[in-house]
């Protein structure tokens, strides 16, 4: 999942600024799950706007809403006309939503309420983890399923620096290191030989190398006459 | 009482969220110590009168809610 | 306006301090009448959203026990 962080109360205010009214958009998805923007975060943070701008003596009028999915036109036209009633939208989507919002109604002032932070997993209740980079050349297949790029704090490919540690990353003591945890997982499964081949520089152009990246399916495309809605 | 909870961890739950809320509400504007955690056990009565008491001294030490104001007139 | 009353909303659990409260209203023992308590079935449940909607009516106070 996208895993995201709420911004401080303070940052969201100033982001608002002299806006009367405001309406917060939680996202029903992946921030829902790792409790940033989901509905309850919505309505807290929607009051918890109310509350301190009517302290400051500048009672702002605060609602909320929250979509299915932020990043899809399906979802958003649902909220339409609440988008258009209010001075600024406050997304609680990741930055996918928040763009998505943007681009979808350019009449409107939209800013973010979470800083969109990896994609990662919950390891245990309340500790999300960063799992994968979205590198978009995946290697897993060569590492037993743990990823170099995104585990390894120097995205190594061919074993670990020499500041592994019983285990852990020479850049903190907290963070298991990821070559280490690819060792392991091959020795485990009796794959160690894997290691013997030497992968050659990684080709990041299909990365953020190459820019925005687009991904277009002519099978799944509408035909022109579809798309024209006829 | 702590450790000593119906359903085993309810109370200590209830105390992190507690402070959470406080947290929170020092960032909107408000005290927090209009919000407190106390806990206690079912034979208690004594104990509840007195965290009661000290609960209302403490809220009359604060003064009503700064949020009250405009909602007073149309409730009573 | 001068004498408002203060409201304070007590969350008791159902198993510890509603029960005192209740043993404390059978011993016929006072406790001030601005506490007004909402029984929850544990303070487990007590809710972030709920608390901070009370302060926002308007409550002077919350307390939570359990
Ligand atoms: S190799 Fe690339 S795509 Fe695969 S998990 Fe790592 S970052 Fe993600
Ligand atoms: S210690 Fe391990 S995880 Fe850290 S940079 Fe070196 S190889 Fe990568």
């Amino acid at each position: 999942m996208i895993v995201a962080e709420q911004k401080s109360l303070e940052e969201i205010k100033s982001l608002v600024g002299n806006a009367e009214k405001v309406l917060v958009v939680g996202c029903g998805t992946c921030v829902t799950v790792c409790f940033a923007g989901g509905a309850r975060e919505a309505a807290i943070v929607s009051a918890s706007l109310r509350m301190s701008s009517k302290l400051d003596g500048n009672p702002k009028e605060v609602t909320d809403v929250t979509v299915q999915r932020q990043c899809e036109w399906e979802y958003l036209d649902e909220i339409a006309a609440q988008v258009e009633a209010v001075d600024v939208v406050l997304s609680l989507g990741c930055g996918i939503g928040v763009q998505a919002i943007a681009e979808h109604f350019p009449n409107t002032w939209v800013v973010p309420g979470l800083n969109t932070t990896f994609l990662g997993l919950p390891t245990e209740q309340g500790t999300w983890v960063e799992r994968c980079a979205a590198c978009g050349d995946c290697l897993l297949g060569l590492t037993g399923g743990i990823c170099p790029i995104a585990r390894c704090s120097k995205s190594l490919l061919n074993g670990p620096c020499g500041g592994s540690i019983d285990g852990h990353c020479e850049i903190d003591d907290e963070i298991p290191c990821g070559w280490q945890l690819i060792y392991d997982r091959l020795n485990s499964k009796g794959k160690l030989d894997m290691l013997m081949d030497i992968q050659p520089p990684k080709n990041w152009s299909t990365s953020r190398d190459g820019g925005p990246r687009k991904i277009v399916r002519e099978d799944l495309r509408l035909n022109e006459k579809e798309e024209s809605g006829s | 009482m702590p450790g000593d909870c119906h359903y085993l961890e309810g109370n200590t739950n209830a105390r992190r969220r507690v402070n959470h809320l406080q947290d929170l509400l020092e960032k909107i504007g408000l005290e927090k110590e209009r919000v407190r955690m106390f806990n206690l056990s079912a034979a208690m009565a004594g104990q509840f009168v007195e965290m009661a008491n000290e609960m209302t001294e403490q809220i009359k030490v604060l003064g009503p809610n700064p949020l009250r104001n405009s909602q007073k007139e149309s409730e009573e | 306006m001068t004498e408002e009353k203060l409201q304070i909303v007590a969350y008791c659990c159902e198993y510890c301090a509603y029960a005192a409260a209740d043993l404390a209203g059978g011993l016929r023992m006072q406790y001030p009448p601005e506490i007004r308590i909402v029984m929850l079935p544990c303070t487990g449940k007590m809710d972030i959203l709920l608390a901070l909607q009370a302060l926002e009516e308007g409550a002077d106070g919350v307390m939570v026990a359990g």
